[in-house]
């Protein structure tokens, strides 16, 4: 029987593949998120209209197809991924759809008085978006943002789908190899105690926007 | 005197909804004008056409001698660049009747931000004018606090204080204060009152009827879509020839 510390270890092991995948996918959906969000406000239709089908498609199909597709099914069409490479893209293009509508949703929050208060004060649309506009569009899209922020951290578990060796792949392999339950039980703890972090950093920043109203 | 604003023929549609019929008017320095007339006709669109928020479709507005929009042969407004009719309408301050006062930032905040970044003044030079308006309007001991913190009053006051900042040349009052408890009318109205005072040259849309005779060296009566009488206060409150001026001040006199 392997001991206790052993399986933890090698659970651990995979932890380091979830949360790269977590921080990467981060760091490029959420300034994708927001470009593609002041792409879908732009006038210009042609870019609106790509946006559109683009979120339509990423949010309207399970992630865990889309991971498939880009792995087994690219390579039909001559794209070759490696498996993390094929990880990193899918769950960023995937969660900067999510996060292009959030964002939207939230600048489209901001009554049409303050863009009017602000051009006739002089500022132009560009510093009406970056002083005035956004500021106050982040405390809104900040609540739906978090939730995101913890739903991703348990979608990383999809990429064992394509045999990363994340938690819970090496979770499983554990189990089946002490036949018994603690493998199950040890990945559960780590998702609580990842989210449980994301939770209380988005309470933080949260906390921090609720000095005006 | 010097014509600041002229308007020439000035057309506005919403849809099939014609709001402005063909207005023609001027305000000259020093000038304080006010607009009344019944709900829906024209006023604060008029108002709103004078500084861009809303684009006029027909006729020609001038801003001291520039043009920002001029009639084409067909009448058509064409406007200037973008840049330059920014730039143009920096020079007039507007006045909300919801304030539109920016909740992400602190009083002195709201009123320093345009002077910084649009005129480029320094932080301390606009402080420093910033502490001069607020006294002004009455509000030093707001400095530090946020809208929300504000009375409906205080907002408006702070609103005029922000848009004095940029030292307009001209100041447009959109119903300054038909969002306000009847209590907190009179700090707003007695702000304003001491503007004229200073003779700045102002354009109020406005529903007090007294307030706007006191004041105002000239008044627009507005009906449908038409200026139906602009003349001194007399023409209008004294000896008011016109029909339609006599049934709308029984109604709200």
């Amino acid at each position: 029987m392997e001991n206790l510390s052993n399986i933890t270890l090698y659970i651990l092991q995979g932890a380091v593949i979830s949360l790269k995948i977590y921080l990467i996918t981060i760091v490029f959906s959420i300034p994708l998120g927001m470009l593609f969000a002041m792409g879908k406000l732009s006038r210009f239709k042609p870019v609106k209209w790509l946006l559109e089908i683009y979120t339509w498609v990423f949010r309207g199909t399970p992630l865990l197809l889309q991971l498939l597709f880009v792995y087994f099914g690219l390579p039909y069409l001559g794209i070759e991924l490696s498996r993390e490479m094929a990880a990193y893209v899918t769950f960023v293009v995937n969660y900067a759809a999510y996060f292009t509508e959030i964002f939207r949703a939230g600048i489209q929050s901001i009554g049409r008085g303050q863009y009017e208060a602000a051009k006739a004060l002089g500022l132009n649309y560009k510093l009406t978006m970056k002083r005035i506009i956004i500021p106050q569009a982040i405390k809104v899209i900040l609540p739906p943002t978090g939730n995101e922020a913890v739903t991703l951290i348990k979608d990383t578990a999809l990429a064992s789908v394509i045999a990363l060796s994340d938690i819970l792949r090496n979770a499983k392999s554990m189990v089946s190899r002490t036949a018994s339950i603690e493998g199950y039980i040890i990945a559960a703890i780590l998702y609580l105690i990842m989210t449980f972090v994301i939770i209380n950093i988005f309470k933080y920043i949260e906390k921090r926007f609720a000095y005006y109203r | 005197m010097e014509e600041i604003i002229k308007v020439e023929n000035l057309h506005k549609g919403f849809g099939s909804l014609h709001v402005l019929k063909g207005i023609n008017f001027f305000v000259r320095k020093g000038e304080i004008i006010s607009v009344i007339g019944p709900s829906g006709s024209g006023k604060s669109t008029l108002l709103r056409c004078l500084n861009h928020l809303e684009v006029a479709d027909m006729g020609s507005i001038s801003f001291e001698g520039n043009y920002i929009a001029k009639a084409d042969s067909a009448g058509r407004a064409v406007y200037k660049r973008n840049k330059e009719v920014l730039s143009t309408c920096s020079n007039i301050g507007m006045v909300f009747q919801n304030f539109n006062l920016f909740p992400h930032k602190s009083v002195l905040e709201n009123i320093i931000e345009a002077p910084m970044i649009v005129k480029g003044k320094s932080k301390k030079e606009a402080e420093k004018a910033a502490e001069d308006l607020l006294a002004k309007v009455g509000l030093q001991d707001k400095r530090d606090a946020y809208p929300y913190q504000l009375s409906g009053g205080q907002k408006q006051r702070v609103a005029i204080a922000r848009a004095l900042a940029m030292e307009p040349e001209i100041m447009l009052f959109d119903e300054p204060t038909s969002a306000l408890d009847p209590e907190l009318i009179g700090e707003v109205l007695h702000v304003i009152k001491k503007l004229a005072e200073e003779r700045m040259t102002m354009i109020i849309v406005t529903h007090e009827m007294n307030f706007a005779r006191e004041i105002s060296d000239r008044i627009i009566f507005m009906d449908d879509g038409q200026i139906v009488v602009d003349g001194v206060p007399d023409d209008i409150f004294v000896n008011p020839e016109h029909p339609r001026i006599k049934t709308f001040l029984n109604k709200v006199l």
